[in-house]
């Protein structure tokens, strides 16, 4: 299963309903809140085309301005 | 993979993401867990294989497989961290339906071959064809995607030993206009800022540029800049309103083509109120004006050149009363009152100010003009080659800057903005590659268009096709889809890593190595060079294109051309030999390979932020400050040009009353062939849809997901509707995304072309939408 750590950044004054909606999301782990609100969250899905679709979703809630990737391992996928 | 193994690689994740943002306090790693969870895996440097921005990222192999991806913390572009396409970096050289054999077209079918058999078929090809029709009636034409290797061997070959300019590049479609502007305003290519001014500026012009989706990496530059400062202002201009609308602090809509009456109400505005930094235009600036009513490149063999003429500053004022704010309104649908607002934004001494485009202003019948209007705006007011005040043209593809601008991969150009019309710049050239300098034609032959033009014609007969898709992405697609397969001797030869649009073309089809299958450098649109090794095999038979050119360059008899060992390193060594001592100035090898890239001229090892200017750039002396020391002919001054609006070449009536523009989205580069190999993609973005304003389709009974038919004078395509998607079109105005190679939507675009860069028109023409039945 691959693993991704990315770096969520929120409309001003956002970020604790962004962290809100993030908690619904399943294979979505909230690490983190940094002081000017960027939020740190850990990806894991079934597929790549799973972790690409949870940033999808998470680039269309609402006060999200952008989603970065960090870090991503995709080791023991078939390829 | 157990339990213990995932705990830590779910700890190393959220530590690359806590150290990019600086909240190293935060950070959940243990000592020792960080290598439990590199677990044997070697790290390389390489830039993203994406877009123009050049994002550093660290690439993890392990057994020969690329199995993880990181952010380059010490990447100054992008900080350690990437956009979603970095996810797509995963997936990219292990498509299911990678080419991993030559193919050659035998009874109208694309059969496996040999490399030997497929060489030695080309080879044939061109020398029949050199023979026969002589030199130009062989091409290639390559990439902002080729590596700086590949397009320099390119060149060479073409224009040092075929004897040939006719070299042309999928650049010629994006970036030719940034070039010809930079080239006329200030003498030579390529920024004067570089992306430290999205950190250090206050005030931020985007015009036509939906930078959230297409350039999102360099918008969080901009975003995080404004979390730390309250005084930071986004303004985006724009003909659609997008995501990039959505996070700025104002959007301006104007109707296409208007942009060339805004920028000159407001160079009038600043003016007429006094506004202008008088000091540093008597020092700094020459004004000019050049031949009006230009023409589009419509018709085969256009041909052009500008007289431009010296003309006051009085001259130059009186040339923009045609553009008061009154008058501009009208025309633009701009209100009067936001255009003085926005002038009096520009001109404001507090404020720094940067301007920010790519396609918008590059694709366009007057894109240079449109560049000559903005760089006006910043040379009225003093704005220019100070951190954060700057003006700078924006790229889509890796190396369009590095490879096709600076190599000089165009039929005109040579390396280091050199150009073949010129006899001493032929010299040069000839004496650096050894060759007679009779061997370099004098005459450019083809612009991009005008050379699928030829091939349909027939004056071209043999054309190679390197890490691009013009079967997918040229304007007016039908002629040129229809030209190149009429037979009569044309031979088409693609290489590619994918089958696209453009291999079906293709009599034969070569298999390319790719990205980190290969060494390679790239250079992205602020001057910077990027150095990267090969990590993996290629699969199968797949080769790269360096090679390709080299071995078609020995079978033709140009072997000694290219006499290397180590061939990158010593192509390297040889071509940075141009821009010595000309404020092109390149590091040798090893500096780039030790660097996460570096900002030419490099001198004396420094890279160069900010050129032009004192303290930054060692071409300026101590109490020169500013100084356009390229700019000789104009006693080193940049050039205020005069510039009409002047209509686009085809607009809505009654028959066909919408506005077509096309572009990107965010989870599809391109034309879609390395992003649409992966599935999760296509489900993201399935195919493009036909953006249009809810009021235009409630007129035709359009809902939402309706299938419309969209038709120009030249084709036509059947696609979803969208009244309320990411990105929301005007009133009057369509956007469809050009990734899909299902839907042709370049079949309905216009091949018209701004007479003095060459680049087609992709955002303007008139379409009718109808609901298909």
């Amino acid at each position: 299963m691959p693993i991704s750590g990315v770096v969520v950044t929120c409309a001003p004054g956002h970020s604790d309903s962004v962290v809100g909606e993030l908690a619904s999301f399943d294979g979505v782990e909230v690490h983190g809140v940094l002081p000017d609100g960027q939020i740190v969250a850990v990806l894991e899905a079934e597929s790549v085309d799973a972790e690409v679709s949870l940033v999808t979703r998470m680039h269309e809630i609402s006060g999200v301005a952008t989603v970065r990737l960090a870090y991503h391992n995709f080791e023991d996928l078939e390829q | 993979m157990d339990v213990s193994r995932r705990n830590f690689i779910k700890a190393s994740a959220a530590a690359a993401a806590f150290a990019a943002v600086g909240g190293k306090g935060l950070n959940p790693l243990k000592p020792g867990a960080a290598e439990a969870a590199e677990g044997g895996l070697t790290w390389g440097k390489a830039p993203c294989r994406f877009c123009g921005t050049g994002c550093g990222v660290l690439v993890g192999v392990r057994d020969g497989k690329v199995v993880a991806i990181k952010g380059d913390p010490q990447a100054p572009v992008n900080k350690g961290l990437n956009c979603v396409k970095g996810y797509f970096l995963s997936k990219v050289l292990n498509g299911q339906d990678r080419l991993t054999t030559p193919l050659i077209r035998k009874d109208g079918k694309l059969t496996p071959a040999t490399w030997d058999e497929a060489m030695t078929l080309i080879a044939s090809k061109f020398k029949e064809s050199i023979e026969k029709y002589g030199p130009d009636s062989v091409a290639i034409y390559g990439s902002g995607q080729w590596t700086i290797f590949e397009g320099y061997a390119a060149s060479k070959l073409f224009k040092g030993g075929i004897g040939t300019n006719n070299i042309e590049v999928n650049a010629r479609l994006c970036m030719a206009s940034a070039v010809t502007g930079f080239m006329t305003t200030f003498a030579s290519d390529e920024p004067m800022g570089c992306y430290d001014d999205l950190d250090l500026g206050d005030t931020y012009f985007l015009w036509g540029a939906n930078m959230a989706e297409c350039h999102p990496i360099l918008f969080s530059r901009l975003l995080t800049n404004r979390l730390s400062n309250p005084d930071v202002k986004i303004i985006d201009f724009a003909t659609r309103r997008t995501r990039t609308s959505l996070m700025a602090d104002r959007y301006v809509k104007f109707k296409p083509q208007t942009d060339l009456a805004l920028l000159n109400a407001i160079a009038y505005v600043i003016i007429r109120d006094g506004l202008h930094d008088e000091a540093f235009i008597k020092e700094h600036v020459v004004f000019k004006k050049g031949k009006e009513n230009i023409g589009y490149g419509l018709e085969d063999k256009f041909k052009f050149a500008d007289e431009p003429k010296g003309i006051s500053f009085e001259e130059y004022r009186e040339s923009l009363k045609a553009y008061t704010p009154e008058k501009v309104a009208a025309l633009s649908g701009v209100p009067a009152e936001t255009i003085v607002e926005m002038a009096h934004l520009y001109a404001d001494k507090n404020r720094k100010v940067t301007t920010l485009w790519t396609m918008g202003f590059n694709q366009h019948t007057r894109g240079t003009w449109v560049n000559n209007l903005a760089y006006n705006v910043h040379l009225l007011t003093g704005k220019i080659c100070r951190p954060g005040e700057n003006p700078m043209s924006l790229t889509g593809q890796p190396s369009a800057c590095g490879t096709t601008r600076e190599v000089g991969t165009f039929t005109h150009r040579l390396p280091a903005d050199m150009v073949v019309m010129n006899p001493e710049h032929r010299e040069k050239t000839a004496k650096i590659w050894g060759i007679d300098p009779k061997k370099i034609p004098a005459k450019p032959t083809y612009n991009a268009t005008e050379m699928f033009r030829a091939l349909d014609r027939g004056d071209i007969k043999v054309i190679w096709s390197q890490v691009t898709n013009p079967f997918q992405s040229l304007p007016n697609l039908n002629r040129y889809r229809k030209g190149a397969r009429k037979g009569e001797g044309r031979f088409v030869i693609v290489s590619d890593m994918y089958p696209t649009r453009s291999t079906e073309q293709a009599d034969v089809v070569l298999p390319s190595a790719s990205w980190v299958e290969k060494e390679g450098m790239f250079g992205n649109a602020e001057r910077r060079t990027h150095q990267w090794f090969k990590m993996v095999d290629a699969p199968g038979e797949a080769k790269d294109d360096l090679w390709q050119t080299m071995e078609l360059a020995r079978r033709l008899g140009y072997g000694s051309l290219f006499p290397y060992q180590h061939p990158q390193r010593e192509i390297w060594e040889e071509y940075r030999k141009f821009g010595d001592g000309q404020g092109k100035d390149l590091a040798p090898y090893d500096a780039y390979v030790e660097s996460r890239g570096l900002r030419w001229p490099v001198v004396n090892g420094q890279e160069t932020r900010y050129r032009y200017v004192e303290g930054y750039d060692p071409y300026v002396k101590a109490g020169e400050g500013v100084k356009f020391y390229k700019n000789k002919p104009d006693h080193y001054r940049a050039v205020i040009w005069a510039r009409p609006y002047e209509p686009a070449p085809e607009q809505p009536d009654q028959h066909y009353p919408f506005w077509l523009c096309t572009g990107r989205v965010l989870e599809h580069w391109h034309t879609g062939t390395m992003t649409g190999r992966v599935p999760e993609l296509k489900r993201a973005y399935p195919e493009a849809v036909c953006e249009i304003n809810p009021d235009d389709a409630k007129k035709l009974g359009i809902k939402q997901g309706d299938l419309v038919r969209v038709s120009s004078r030249r084709g036509s395509v059947v696609l979803a509707a969208d009244l309320n998607g990411r990105g929301k079109a005007e009133h009057g105005n369509v956007f469809v995304a050009f990734f899909d190679e299902n839907k042709l939507i370049n079949e309905l675009c216009l091949d018209a072309y701004c007479p003095i860069s060459g680049e087609p028109d992709y955002k303007k023409c008139a379409v009718k939408v109808e609901k298909a039945r």
